[in-house]
């Protein structure tokens, strides 16, 4: 689904985030992404979601060659990932629902249609009752699973998450990656980016870990 | 990867439908009002502002507009006073005048002898006593032309009279258009100054709008990264600063109507005692419906080209980071 050949990604300071980097994440797997700090986590999703290119190398998602997008297609291009952040990326001078819904206005979706969906993936994440809150009135968990309800509601293929614990105690983040695993379970490609190898060491899932841009040992591959 | 199809099973790009369409552009126009809603004196005032730019050549049109219209009425009985030779007789000056209408663009030649031209002469000035000293009448024969409705221009009426004067039986023809001719070129004075002001305010107003749309554009950031992260395109995006635009414009258009009115209002008074000075039957007429909807078209289209303009500069710049 996801696969890098020879990535690398040089910053216009000249700062090379990612040196030849080559992995595929097969359709449907899970993996975590882990390094240090300044390894290049961020850099690596953000050019799965393009929102950086790649200097060198080729990157393919879902059987499309990324380079090959034009700007003007990447709304379209975008519509097909989920992202979630640790800083959320949330609006607060709108309601619970309305963040959630505008993944699916950007696309033109009907408002009824919407509305379905909006509710469907707040019931997933356990927020349905609050739809009508704004994100300032939800605690820092709520907020990322606000998140992740507007990174699934438009069913994509790929869930790409950085640090979407990040800033949660152990108990909340356990409940995330629950998350997480479930829309795996139901054929999602997941790639999380995380610190928190603790947490990632009782899951069954791939691990690929990056130092200073190169992917090192990736050999950690239980799969559950 | 096990699927051939080069653009990828899921990962494809998919056109909004139709139905859909509008219901976008309804959301995103209840949300520019809303926003709008939430600082109605910043509004106002902006409003104000490209109201009263737009005031200015709208006022200078209507005075226009007004002065053209008097040109017209006089333009409708152009005469000319064509005075014939000494030598010519009567019978021969009728002849003339007979001869006269065959030209085209004359509409009619009445001939009258220089004894009737005197009559009415004294009759006019009351000055009887005073040519009762004259041994000879001053006054020639002469014709009056009145030209036809299509000669009746100031041109035509020129060119005739230039060819009326070549021929030997004429001496003299008065075509009393200096005051028209001013009057005309004043009214293209006026017109070009309209133009030339019209289009400087319309680039301030441009300015001034473009500048209040890249501030809600600076304040709403965050938002524009998000949306372009959840997959908005541009368009979706930009509409409603698009709107926002057009807002301003149609906002700008009616204060400028509503000045417009009082301004018309106040001056009706001294204008109709100015030209009635003048003996004429002038009087102001205000904004009628095509003036009104040009205005707000007007204001429309700047506030469109306003916002279309500033979104293309500051939109794109803003990237999900
Ligand atoms: N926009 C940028 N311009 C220049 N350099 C950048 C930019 N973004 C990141 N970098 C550099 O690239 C390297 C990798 O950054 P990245 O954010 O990918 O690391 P990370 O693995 O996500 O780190 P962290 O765990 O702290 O989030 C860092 O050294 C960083 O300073
Ligand atoms: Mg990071």
């Amino acid at each position: 689904m996801i696969q890098f050949i020879n990535v690398g990604k040089r910053y216009s300071d000249g700062h090379e985030a990612l040196k030849n980097v080559s992995f595929e994440l097969a359709r449907g797997e899970m993996a975590f992404l882990t390094g240090h700090s300044g390894a290049g986590k961020s850099t690596l999703l953000k050019l799965i979601m393009l929102m950086e290119r790649a200097s060198k190398g080729q990157i393919t998602v879902g059987n499309q060659n990324l380079a090959r997008i034009p700007p003007r297609q990447v709304p379209y291009y975008r519509r097909h990932a989920g992202v979630v952040f640790q800083d959320h990326k949330l609006l607060f001078d709108r309601t619970i629902f309305d963040n959630v819904a505008i993944a699916m206005e950007v696309a033109g979706t009907p408002p009824k249609e919407i509305a379905k969906r909006v509710r469907a993936a707040l019931d997933k994440v356990g927020l349905l009752s609050k739809e009508k809150l704004t994100p300032i009135q939800l605690s820092g968990g709520e907020q990322q699973r606000v998140g992740i309800a507007r990174a699934v509601v438009n069913k994509p293929p790929i869930l790409l998450a950085d640090e979407p614990t990040g800033n949660l105690d152990p108990e909340l983040s356990a409940e995330i990656m629950k998350l997480f695993s479930d829309f795996n379970q139901v054929g999602v490609t997941v790639l999380i980016a995380t610190h928190d190898l603790e947490l990632i060491s009782r899951l069954p899932y791939r691990v690929i870990e990056l130092d200073h841009g190169h992917i090192r040992n990736e050999e950690a591959f239980v799969n559950g | 990867m096990a699927k051939s199809n080069s653009q990828g099973a899921q990962v494809s790009a998919s056109k909004p439908m139709l139905g859909s369409y509008f219901g976008n552009h309804k959301k995103a126009l209840s949300h520019t009002l809303n926003e709008q809603k939430k600082k109605p004196l910043a509004s106002i005032l902006t409003c104000a502002v490209i109201g009263i730019a737009i005031l200015l050549p709208t006022l200078l049109g209507v005075f226009l507009s007004n002065l053209e219209r008097s040109q017209l009425s006089f333009d409708n009985t152009t005469q000319m006073t064509v005075m014939l030779s000494k030598t010519l007789s009567p019978i021969k000056g009728a002849t003339f005048a007979q001869e006269l209408t065959k030209i085209e663009g004359i509409e009619s030649a009445k001939f009258i002898h220089q004894d009737d031209a005197l009559e009415e002469f004294k009759a006019t000035f009351e000055l009887e006593s005073t040519l009762e000293h004259l041994s000879d009448n001053p006054l020639p024969h002469s014709i009056i032309v009145t030209l036809s409705e299509s000669a009746n221009t100031i041109e035509q009426a020129q060119k005739l009279r230039t060819s009326l004067l070549g021929k030997p039986e004429i001496d003299l023809v008065q075509l009393d258009l200096m005051w028209v001719q001013r009057l005309n070129s004043i009214t293209n004075f006026l017109s070009l100054s309209t133009w030339i002001l019209g289009l400087m305010l319309s680039i301030a107003v441009i300015l001034i709008l473009g500048n209040t749309i890249r501030l809600a554009i600076e304040n709403r950031k965050d938002e524009i990264a998000v949306l372009k992260l959840v997959g908005g395109t541009d368009a979706f995006v930009c509409r409603p600063f698009l709107y926002l635009g057009i807002f301003y414009g149609i906002g700008g258009g009616i204060f400028s109507i509503i000045l417009c009115s009082v301004v018309l209002a106040i001056l009706a008074q001294p204008i109709e005692a100015l030209t009635a000075s003048y003996q004429s039957d002038f009087s102001l007429s205000g904004l009628n419906i095509e003036t009104t909807l040009f205005i707000l078209l007007v204001g429309t289209f700047l506030g469109w080209c306003a916002a279309k303009i500033s979104v293309k500069q500051h939109i794109s710049a803003i990237e999900p980071s």
